[in-house]
Protein backbone atom coordinates (compact mmCIF):
# COMPACT_ATOMS: atom_id res chain seq x y z
CA UNK A 1 0.00 0.00 0.00
CA UNK A 2 1.18 3.25 -0.96
CA UNK A 3 1.87 6.49 1.55
CA UNK A 4 -1.32 8.20 -0.87
CA UNK A 5 -3.94 5.19 -0.48
CA UNK A 6 -2.93 4.91 3.28
CA UNK A 7 -4.17 8.79 3.47
CA UNK A 8 -7.07 8.56 1.69
CA UNK A 9 -7.93 5.30 3.85
CA UNK A 10 -7.10 7.57 7.08
CA UNK A 11 -8.87 10.65 5.42
CA UNK A 12 -12.08 8.37 4.70
CA UNK A 13 -11.77 6.68 8.18
CA UNK A 14 -12.26 9.78 9.99
CA UNK A 15 -14.47 11.41 7.88
CA UNK A 16 -16.99 8.33 8.45
CA UNK A 17 -16.33 8.34 12.01
CA UNK A 18 -16.25 11.94 12.51
CA UNK A 19 -20.26 11.42 10.38
CA UNK A 20 -21.10 8.81 12.90
CA UNK A 21 -20.77 10.83 15.82
CA UNK A 22 -22.12 13.17 15.10
CA UNK A 23 -25.65 10.79 14.37
CA UNK A 24 -24.87 9.16 17.43
CA UNK A 25 -27.78 8.85 20.37
CA UNK A 26 -26.29 11.91 21.46
CA UNK A 27 -26.25 14.21 18.69
CA UNK A 28 -29.76 12.93 16.92
CA UNK A 29 -33.09 14.15 18.24
CA UNK A 30 -36.11 12.07 17.22
CA UNK A 31 -39.41 13.92 17.59
CA UNK A 32 -41.45 13.18 20.41
CA UNK A 33 -45.36 13.24 20.63
CA UNK A 34 -45.23 16.00 22.79
CA UNK A 35 -43.11 17.89 21.05
CA UNK A 36 -45.29 17.17 17.75
CA UNK A 37 -48.31 18.39 19.26
CA UNK A 38 -46.60 21.42 20.34
CA UNK A 39 -45.70 22.44 16.83
CA UNK A 40 -49.36 21.42 15.08
CA UNK A 41 -50.74 23.56 18.47
CA UNK A 42 -47.87 26.20 16.82
CA UNK A 43 -48.48 26.22 12.98
CA UNK A 44 -52.59 26.55 14.32
CA UNK A 45 -51.86 29.78 16.02
CA UNK A 46 -49.64 30.95 13.52
CA UNK A 47 -51.85 30.12 11.09
CA UNK A 48 -54.50 32.72 12.60
CA UNK A 49 -56.98 29.94 13.94
CA UNK A 50 -57.13 28.55 17.85
CA UNK A 51 -58.87 25.59 19.00
CA UNK A 52 -61.85 27.75 19.86
CA UNK A 53 -61.95 28.87 16.63
CA UNK A 54 -61.68 24.90 15.37
CA UNK A 55 -65.21 23.98 17.64
CA UNK A 56 -66.38 27.13 16.28
CA UNK A 57 -65.99 25.99 12.63
CA UNK A 58 -67.97 22.95 13.19
CA UNK A 59 -67.25 19.12 13.61
CA UNK A 60 -65.11 18.78 10.46
CA UNK A 61 -62.91 21.28 11.08
CA UNK A 62 -62.16 19.41 14.56
CA UNK A 63 -62.20 16.33 13.26
CA UNK A 64 -59.67 17.36 10.37
CA UNK A 65 -57.18 18.53 13.02
CA UNK A 66 -57.75 15.57 15.40
CA UNK A 67 -56.14 13.31 12.45
CA UNK A 68 -53.66 15.83 12.27
CA UNK A 69 -52.67 15.19 15.89
CA UNK A 70 -53.35 11.31 15.20
CA UNK A 71 -50.13 11.61 13.20
CA UNK A 72 -48.23 12.65 16.08
CA UNK A 73 -48.86 8.84 17.61
CA UNK A 74 -47.91 6.94 14.33
CA UNK A 75 -44.87 5.55 14.05
CA UNK A 76 -42.42 5.76 11.17
CA UNK A 77 -42.82 2.40 9.02
CA UNK A 78 -40.10 0.03 9.84
CA UNK A 79 -39.99 -2.39 6.86
CA UNK A 80 -40.94 0.08 4.48
CA UNK A 81 -37.23 0.81 2.98
CA UNK A 82 -36.53 4.13 2.26
CA UNK A 83 -35.19 5.09 -1.17
CA UNK A 84 -32.08 7.33 -0.23
CA UNK A 85 -31.44 3.82 2.07
CA UNK A 86 -31.78 1.58 -0.93
CA UNK A 87 -29.41 3.92 -3.18
CA UNK A 88 -26.66 4.23 -0.61
CA UNK A 89 -26.93 0.64 0.74
CA UNK A 90 -26.93 -0.98 -3.03
CA UNK A 91 -24.66 1.24 -4.18
CA UNK A 92 -21.95 0.50 -1.51
CA UNK A 93 -22.53 -3.31 -1.85
CA UNK A 94 -21.94 -2.80 -5.40
CA UNK A 95 -18.48 -0.36 -5.13
CA UNK A 96 -17.04 -3.19 -2.08
CA UNK A 97 -18.30 -5.67 -4.61
CA UNK A 98 -16.57 -3.91 -7.85
CA UNK A 99 -13.60 -3.57 -5.28
CA UNK A 100 -13.52 -7.45 -4.24
CA UNK A 101 -13.78 -8.60 -7.60
CA UNK A 102 -10.80 -5.99 -8.90
CA UNK A 103 -8.40 -6.24 -5.87
CA UNK A 104 -9.04 -7.22 -2.50
CA UNK A 105 -10.28 -10.99 -3.63
CA UNK A 106 -7.60 -11.91 -6.07
CA UNK A 107 -4.59 -10.57 -3.37
CA UNK A 108 -6.02 -12.49 -0.72
CA UNK A 109 -6.66 -15.23 -2.47
CA UNK A 110 -3.17 -14.95 -4.27
CA UNK A 111 -1.59 -14.95 -0.98
CA UNK A 112 -3.22 -18.07 0.36
CA UNK A 113 -2.37 -19.66 -2.91
CA UNK A 114 1.37 -18.19 -2.64
CA UNK A 115 1.67 -20.13 0.93
CA UNK A 116 0.19 -22.78 0.29
CA UNK A 117 2.60 -23.71 -2.72
CA UNK A 118 5.44 -22.35 -0.67
CA UNK A 119 4.23 -24.93 2.01
CA UNK A 120 4.19 -27.92 -0.61
CA UNK A 121 7.16 -26.72 -2.07
CA UNK A 122 8.80 -26.92 1.54
CA UNK A 123 6.79 -30.52 1.82
CA UNK A 124 8.64 -31.49 -1.57
CA UNK A 125 12.07 -30.31 -0.72
CA UNK A 126 12.09 -31.82 3.04
CA UNK A 127 11.02 -35.04 1.26
CA UNK A 128 13.49 -35.41 -1.22
CA UNK A 129 15.83 -34.15 1.97
CA UNK A 130 14.86 -37.39 3.33
CA UNK A 131 14.97 -39.59 0.24
CA UNK A 132 17.97 -38.63 -0.02
CA UNK A 133 19.37 -38.60 3.84
CA UNK A 134 17.97 -42.92 3.62
CA UNK A 135 20.17 -43.34 0.55
CA UNK A 136 23.62 -41.80 2.16
CA UNK A 137 22.50 -43.84 5.13
CA UNK A 138 22.18 -47.01 3.33
CA UNK A 139 25.53 -46.17 0.93
CA UNK A 140 26.89 -46.18 4.36
CA UNK A 141 25.87 -49.20 5.76
CA UNK A 142 26.84 -50.91 2.67
CA UNK A 143 29.98 -49.45 2.97
CA UNK A 144 30.59 -50.23 6.38
CA UNK A 145 29.22 -53.80 5.66
CA UNK A 146 31.93 -54.13 2.62
CA UNK A 147 34.44 -52.95 5.18
CA UNK A 148 33.65 -55.56 8.03
CA UNK A 149 34.18 -58.47 5.05
CA UNK A 150 37.46 -56.44 4.58
CA UNK A 151 38.26 -56.68 7.56
CA UNK A 152 37.36 -60.38 8.25
CA UNK A 153 39.21 -61.40 4.99
CA UNK A 154 42.05 -59.86 5.95
CA UNK A 155 42.11 -61.20 9.50
CA UNK A 156 41.68 -64.39 7.72
CA UNK A 157 44.62 -64.02 4.95
CA UNK A 158 46.56 -62.85 8.21
CA UNK A 159 46.07 -65.80 10.40
CA UNK A 160 46.33 -68.01 7.63
CA UNK A 161 50.10 -66.36 6.66
CA UNK A 162 50.55 -66.86 10.01
CA UNK A 163 49.80 -70.32 9.73
CA UNK A 164 52.49 -70.51 7.17
CA UNK A 165 54.84 -68.77 8.30
CA UNK A 166 54.70 -71.04 11.58
CA UNK A 167 54.57 -74.05 9.30
CA UNK A 168 57.54 -73.15 7.59
CA UNK A 169 59.59 -72.30 10.58
CA UNK A 170 58.87 -75.82 12.11
CA UNK A 171 59.69 -77.34 9.27
CA UNK A 172 62.87 -75.44 8.98
CA UNK A 173 63.87 -75.47 12.65
CA UNK A 174 62.99 -79.61 11.79
CA UNK A 175 65.44 -79.83 8.99
CA UNK A 176 67.86 -77.39 10.52
CA UNK A 177 67.75 -80.00 13.45
CA UNK A 178 68.34 -83.10 10.86
CA UNK A 179 70.75 -81.34 9.39
CA UNK A 180 72.78 -80.46 12.44
CA UNK A 181 72.32 -83.92 13.72
CA UNK A 182 73.59 -85.61 10.22
CA UNK A 183 76.56 -82.73 10.42
CA UNK A 184 77.55 -84.21 13.68
CA UNK A 185 77.16 -88.16 13.06
CA UNK A 186 79.21 -87.23 9.86
CA UNK A 187 81.72 -85.31 12.50
CA UNK A 188 81.83 -88.50 14.76
CA UNK A 189 82.38 -90.70 12.15
CA UNK A 190 85.29 -88.67 10.78
CA UNK A 191 86.75 -88.23 14.00
CA UNK A 192 86.55 -91.78 14.88
CA UNK A 193 87.84 -92.71 11.28
CA UNK A 194 90.43 -89.85 11.98
CA UNK A 195 90.95 -91.41 15.76
CA UNK A 196 91.36 -94.91 13.86
CA UNK A 197 93.95 -94.09 11.40
CA UNK A 198 95.58 -92.12 14.00
CA UNK A 199 96.10 -94.82 16.18
CA UNK A 200 96.26 -97.39 13.60
CA UNK A 201 99.84 -95.39 13.00
CA UNK A 202 101.06 -94.76 16.14
CA UNK A 203 99.78 -98.70 16.61
CA UNK A 204 101.90 -99.75 14.12
CA UNK A 205 104.96 -97.63 14.95
CA UNK A 206 104.89 -98.88 17.97
CA UNK A 207 104.21 -102.33 16.90
CA UNK A 208 107.29 -101.99 14.70
CA UNK A 209 109.41 -101.19 17.10
CA UNK A 210 108.74 -103.53 19.17
CA UNK A 211 108.42 -106.50 16.87
CA UNK A 212 112.11 -104.97 16.05
CA UNK A 213 112.85 -105.34 19.14
CA UNK A 214 111.88 -108.86 20.02
CA UNK A 215 112.57 -111.13 16.62
CA UNK A 216 115.92 -108.94 15.70
CA UNK A 217 115.18 -110.37 12.20
CA UNK A 218 115.27 -107.17 9.94
CA UNK A 219 112.29 -107.14 7.81
CA UNK A 220 112.18 -104.28 5.40
CA UNK A 221 109.77 -102.11 6.36
CA UNK A 222 107.44 -102.21 3.73
CA UNK A 223 107.21 -106.12 4.53
CA UNK A 224 106.28 -104.58 8.08
CA UNK A 225 103.57 -102.41 7.48
CA UNK A 226 101.93 -104.72 5.48
CA UNK A 227 101.70 -107.04 8.29
CA UNK A 228 100.69 -104.46 10.87
CA UNK A 229 97.71 -103.24 8.82
CA UNK A 230 96.45 -107.17 7.90
CA UNK A 231 96.92 -107.04 12.34
CA UNK A 232 94.98 -104.39 12.59
CA UNK A 233 92.53 -104.75 10.07
CA UNK A 234 91.94 -108.25 11.93
CA UNK A 235 91.69 -106.24 14.72
CA UNK A 236 89.50 -103.73 13.26
CA UNK A 237 86.89 -106.45 11.77
CA UNK A 238 86.55 -108.00 15.39
CA UNK A 239 85.63 -104.79 16.51
CA UNK B 1 -42.53 8.26 30.94
CA UNK B 2 -43.48 9.20 27.45
CA UNK B 3 -41.42 7.48 25.29
CA UNK B 4 -41.20 8.26 21.28
CA UNK B 5 -42.80 5.29 18.98
CA UNK B 6 -40.65 2.25 18.44
CA UNK B 7 -39.88 3.52 14.61
CA UNK B 8 -37.78 6.24 16.33
CA UNK B 9 -35.12 3.95 17.56
CA UNK B 10 -34.54 3.12 14.08
CA UNK B 11 -35.64 6.15 11.56
CA UNK B 12 -32.53 8.54 12.30
CA UNK B 13 -32.72 11.89 10.74
CA UNK B 14 -30.40 13.31 7.56
CA UNK B 15 -27.57 14.71 8.35
CA UNK B 16 -26.70 16.04 4.80
CA UNK B 17 -28.80 15.99 1.60
CA UNK B 18 -32.17 16.15 3.55
CA UNK B 19 -35.05 15.59 1.60
CA UNK B 20 -32.90 14.34 -1.48
CA UNK B 21 -32.88 10.86 -2.71
CA UNK B 22 -29.04 11.19 -1.46
CA UNK B 23 -29.70 11.88 2.09
CA UNK B 24 -27.35 10.74 4.08
CA UNK B 25 -28.45 9.60 7.88
CA UNK B 26 -26.58 7.20 10.37
CA UNK B 27 -27.84 4.48 8.69
CA UNK B 28 -26.13 5.30 5.32
CA UNK B 29 -22.74 6.53 7.38
CA UNK B 30 -22.26 2.76 8.77
CA UNK B 31 -23.02 1.05 5.09
CA UNK B 32 -20.17 3.67 3.87
CA UNK B 33 -18.33 2.36 7.40
CA UNK B 34 -18.75 -1.71 6.49
CA UNK B 35 -17.27 -0.74 2.67
CA UNK B 36 -14.35 1.01 4.09
CA UNK B 37 -13.89 -1.41 6.38
CA UNK B 38 -13.71 -4.10 4.40
CA UNK B 39 -11.57 -2.56 2.02
CA UNK B 40 -8.84 -1.95 4.32
CA UNK B 41 -8.90 -5.24 5.95
CA UNK B 42 -8.34 -6.80 2.26
CA UNK B 43 -5.80 -4.40 1.20
CA UNK B 44 -4.13 -5.22 4.47
CA UNK B 45 -4.19 -8.73 4.13
CA UNK B 46 -3.42 -8.56 0.43
CA UNK B 47 0.21 -7.16 0.88
CA UNK B 48 2.95 -9.44 0.09
CA UNK B 49 3.85 -11.69 3.06
CA UNK B 50 7.30 -13.82 3.89
CA UNK B 51 5.81 -14.90 6.98
CA UNK B 52 4.26 -18.46 6.53
CA UNK B 53 1.77 -18.09 9.62
CA UNK B 54 -0.83 -15.39 9.37
CA UNK B 55 -1.20 -12.58 12.01
CA UNK B 56 -3.34 -9.87 12.89
CA UNK B 57 -5.63 -8.41 10.10
CA UNK B 58 -4.26 -11.46 7.58
CA UNK B 59 -5.42 -14.13 9.84
CA UNK B 60 -9.16 -12.55 9.38
CA UNK B 61 -9.36 -11.86 6.02
CA UNK B 62 -8.06 -15.49 5.10
CA UNK B 63 -9.93 -17.28 8.17
CA UNK B 64 -13.50 -15.20 6.23
CA UNK B 65 -12.38 -16.01 2.88
CA UNK B 66 -11.33 -20.15 4.32
CA UNK B 67 -14.94 -19.98 5.85
CA UNK B 68 -16.46 -19.10 2.96
CA UNK B 69 -15.31 -21.45 1.06
CA UNK B 70 -15.37 -24.18 3.01
CA UNK B 71 -18.73 -23.43 5.00
CA UNK B 72 -20.62 -22.23 2.34
CA UNK B 73 -19.59 -22.62 -0.90
CA UNK B 74 -17.87 -26.51 -1.21
CA UNK B 75 -21.11 -27.39 1.32
CA UNK B 76 -24.05 -25.86 -1.03
CA UNK B 77 -22.47 -25.54 -4.76
CA UNK B 78 -19.46 -27.41 -4.69
CA UNK B 79 -16.05 -26.52 -6.75
CA UNK B 80 -18.10 -24.79 -9.39
CA UNK B 81 -18.95 -22.35 -7.23
CA UNK B 82 -15.74 -21.09 -6.36
CA UNK B 83 -16.61 -18.09 -8.83
CA UNK B 84 -18.93 -16.65 -6.45
CA UNK B 85 -16.52 -16.68 -4.04
CA UNK B 86 -15.77 -12.64 -4.37
CA UNK B 87 -19.62 -12.08 -4.59
CA UNK B 88 -20.30 -14.21 -1.17
CA UNK B 89 -17.63 -13.11 0.11
CA UNK B 90 -18.40 -9.31 -0.30
CA UNK B 91 -22.20 -9.89 0.91
CA UNK B 92 -20.70 -11.99 3.98
CA UNK B 93 -18.29 -8.79 5.42
CA UNK B 94 -20.73 -6.49 4.02
CA UNK B 95 -23.63 -7.60 6.07
CA UNK B 96 -21.58 -8.76 8.97
CA UNK B 97 -20.02 -5.44 9.46
CA UNK B 98 -23.44 -3.39 9.23
CA UNK B 99 -24.72 -5.41 12.10
CA UNK B 100 -21.68 -5.58 14.48
CA UNK B 101 -22.93 -1.63 14.75
CA UNK B 102 -25.58 -2.76 17.05
CA UNK B 103 -23.12 -3.15 20.01
CA UNK B 104 -20.22 -0.82 19.34
CA UNK B 105 -20.36 2.33 21.38
CA UNK B 106 -20.94 5.35 19.95
CA UNK B 107 -22.82 3.65 17.56
CA UNK B 108 -25.10 1.38 18.55
CA UNK B 109 -27.18 0.83 15.91
CA UNK B 110 -27.59 -2.07 13.13
CA UNK B 111 -28.00 -0.92 9.96
CA UNK B 112 -29.74 -4.20 8.45
CA UNK B 113 -32.57 -2.81 10.85
CA UNK B 114 -33.53 -0.70 8.31
CA UNK B 115 -35.10 -2.82 5.26
CA UNK B 116 -33.16 -1.01 2.70
CA UNK B 117 -29.89 -3.21 2.44
CA UNK B 118 -31.66 -6.47 3.37
CA UNK B 119 -34.80 -5.89 0.60
CA UNK B 120 -31.81 -4.71 -2.03
CA UNK B 121 -29.30 -7.90 -1.48
CA UNK B 122 -32.76 -10.13 -1.51
CA UNK B 123 -33.50 -8.60 -4.45
CA UNK B 124 -30.23 -9.03 -6.23
CA UNK B 125 -29.82 -12.72 -5.04
CA UNK B 126 -33.77 -13.01 -6.59
CA UNK B 127 -31.71 -11.84 -10.26
CA UNK B 128 -28.43 -13.80 -9.51
CA UNK B 129 -29.92 -17.49 -8.82
CA UNK B 130 -32.73 -17.05 -11.60
CA UNK B 131 -30.34 -15.92 -13.97
CA UNK B 132 -27.72 -18.26 -13.01
CA UNK B 133 -30.58 -21.26 -13.18
CA UNK B 134 -31.76 -19.93 -16.78
CA UNK B 135 -28.30 -20.30 -17.99
CA UNK B 136 -27.26 -23.65 -16.90
CA UNK B 137 -30.57 -25.09 -17.44
CA UNK B 138 -32.07 -22.97 -20.19
CA UNK B 139 -35.51 -21.09 -19.33
CA UNK B 140 -37.78 -24.26 -20.16
CA UNK B 141 -35.61 -26.82 -18.35
CA UNK B 142 -34.98 -24.28 -15.10
CA UNK B 143 -39.17 -24.04 -15.08
CA UNK B 144 -39.64 -27.47 -15.21
CA UNK B 145 -37.26 -28.43 -12.36
CA UNK B 146 -38.26 -25.31 -10.83
CA UNK B 147 -42.43 -26.15 -10.64
CA UNK B 148 -42.32 -29.78 -11.37
CA UNK B 149 -39.47 -31.12 -9.04
CA UNK B 150 -39.41 -35.30 -9.73
CA UNK B 151 -40.26 -37.13 -7.29
CA UNK B 152 -44.00 -36.91 -6.04
CA UNK B 153 -46.57 -38.84 -7.87
CA UNK B 154 -47.91 -36.55 -11.04
CA UNK B 155 -51.61 -35.76 -9.32
CA UNK B 156 -49.74 -34.01 -6.24
CA UNK B 157 -48.32 -31.37 -8.78
CA UNK B 158 -51.93 -29.89 -8.51
CA UNK B 159 -50.52 -28.91 -5.26
CA UNK B 160 -46.98 -28.49 -5.51
CA UNK B 161 -46.69 -26.68 -8.37
CA UNK B 162 -48.74 -23.93 -6.73
CA UNK B 163 -46.31 -24.06 -3.79
CA UNK B 164 -43.08 -24.48 -5.50
CA UNK B 165 -44.00 -21.32 -7.64
CA UNK B 166 -44.75 -19.48 -4.52
CA UNK B 167 -41.67 -20.43 -2.55
CA UNK B 168 -39.20 -20.13 -4.57
CA UNK B 169 -40.06 -17.08 -7.02
CA UNK B 170 -42.09 -15.14 -4.42
CA UNK B 171 -41.10 -16.11 -0.41
CA UNK B 172 -37.57 -16.79 -1.16
CA UNK B 173 -36.59 -13.12 -1.34
CA UNK B 174 -38.59 -11.81 0.95
CA UNK B 175 -37.92 -14.72 3.55
CA UNK B 176 -34.36 -13.76 2.75
CA UNK B 177 -34.82 -10.08 4.06
CA UNK B 178 -37.18 -10.31 6.53
CA UNK B 179 -34.74 -12.57 8.63
CA UNK B 180 -32.02 -10.54 8.71
CA UNK B 181 -34.10 -7.42 9.29
CA UNK B 182 -36.21 -8.61 11.46
CA UNK B 183 -33.88 -10.49 13.78
CA UNK B 184 -31.39 -6.77 13.94
CA UNK B 185 -34.54 -5.21 14.70
CA UNK B 186 -35.60 -7.54 17.61
CA UNK B 187 -31.55 -7.15 18.62
CA UNK B 188 -31.44 -3.74 18.82
CA UNK B 189 -35.50 -3.54 20.78
CA UNK B 190 -33.83 -5.73 23.19
CA UNK B 191 -30.57 -4.02 23.83
CA UNK B 192 -32.37 -0.70 24.02
CA UNK B 193 -34.41 -2.18 26.60
CA UNK B 194 -32.16 -3.59 28.83
CA UNK B 195 -30.40 -0.28 28.78
CA UNK B 196 -33.54 1.85 29.09
CA UNK B 197 -34.42 -0.80 32.13
CA UNK B 198 -30.75 -0.12 33.68
CA UNK B 199 -31.02 3.45 33.36
CA UNK B 200 -34.23 3.67 34.94
CA UNK B 201 -33.62 1.54 37.80
CA UNK B 202 -30.40 3.17 38.34
CA UNK B 203 -32.15 7.20 38.64
CA UNK B 204 -34.85 5.80 40.77
CA UNK B 205 -32.21 4.75 43.23
CA UNK B 206 -32.77 2.87 46.50
CA UNK B 207 -33.82 -0.34 45.43
CA UNK B 208 -33.28 0.52 42.04
CA UNK B 209 -29.39 0.76 42.34
CA UNK B 210 -29.41 -3.26 42.99
CA UNK B 211 -31.61 -3.62 40.61
CA UNK B 212 -29.89 -1.99 37.94
CA UNK B 213 -26.68 -3.20 39.34
CA UNK B 214 -27.40 -7.26 39.66
CA UNK B 215 -30.29 -7.87 37.13
CA UNK B 216 -30.61 -5.16 33.77
CA UNK B 217 -27.14 -4.25 33.21
CA UNK B 218 -25.79 -8.01 33.76
CA UNK B 219 -28.28 -8.97 31.53
CA UNK B 220 -27.73 -5.92 28.89
CA UNK B 221 -24.18 -6.94 29.26
CA UNK B 222 -25.25 -10.82 28.15
CA UNK B 223 -27.65 -9.53 25.21
CA UNK B 224 -24.19 -7.95 23.90
CA UNK B 225 -22.62 -10.98 23.91
CA UNK B 226 -25.56 -12.70 22.48
CA UNK B 227 -25.98 -9.99 19.83
CA UNK B 228 -22.57 -10.15 18.77
CA UNK B 229 -23.08 -14.33 17.90
CA UNK B 230 -26.31 -12.95 16.03
CA UNK B 231 -24.70 -10.66 14.52
CA UNK B 232 -22.23 -13.00 12.42
CA UNK B 233 -24.83 -15.99 12.42
CA UNK B 234 -27.24 -13.43 10.72
CA UNK B 235 -24.40 -12.42 8.18
CA UNK B 236 -23.80 -16.30 7.74
CA UNK B 237 -27.81 -17.43 7.21
CA UNK B 238 -27.93 -15.10 4.44
CA UNK B 239 -24.49 -15.45 2.80
CA UNK B 240 -25.16 -19.50 2.88
CA UNK B 241 -28.66 -19.28 1.72
CA UNK B 242 -27.83 -17.30 -1.54
CA UNK B 243 -25.21 -20.05 -2.16
CA UNK B 244 -27.63 -22.82 -1.41
CA UNK B 245 -30.22 -20.77 -3.80
CA UNK B 246 -27.62 -20.15 -6.19
CA UNK B 247 -26.77 -24.36 -6.08
CA UNK B 248 -30.55 -25.16 -6.46
CA UNK B 249 -30.52 -23.36 -9.87
CA UNK B 250 -26.80 -25.02 -11.22
CA UNK B 251 -27.97 -28.20 -10.40
CA UNK B 252 -31.72 -28.86 -10.75
CA UNK B 253 -32.92 -32.01 -8.59
CA UNK B 254 -32.47 -35.65 -10.52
Amino acid sequence: MTRRTRYIGWALGLGVAAGLFTASPAAAVPETIGSCVFEKLVELEESGSSLEALEEEGEEAVVAFSDDLEKCVEAPSLIIPEIDEIIWGGSAFLVLFAFMVWKGFPAVQGAMNARAEKIAADLDAADQAKTEAARIKSDHEAELAGAKAEAARLIDEARGQAEQVKADLVARANEEVAEMRARAAADAEAARNQALADLRGDVSEIAIGAAERVIRTNLDHDTQRALVDAYIDEVAGRG
Amino acid sequence: MNFPPVGSLFDWPSIWFEGTFFAINKTVLIYIGSVIITMVIFLLAGRRRETLVPSGIQHVAESGVTFIEESVVMQTIGPEGKKFMPFLTTMFFFIFFSNITEVIPVIQLPANSRMAVPATLAALVWLIYNVVGIRSQGFFGYMKNSLFPPGPPKALYIIVTPIELVSTFLVRPFSLAIRLWANMVAGHLLLVTFAILSATMWAAGGLGYAGALFLSWPMLILMIGFEILVSFLQAFIFTILTAVYIGGSMHPEH
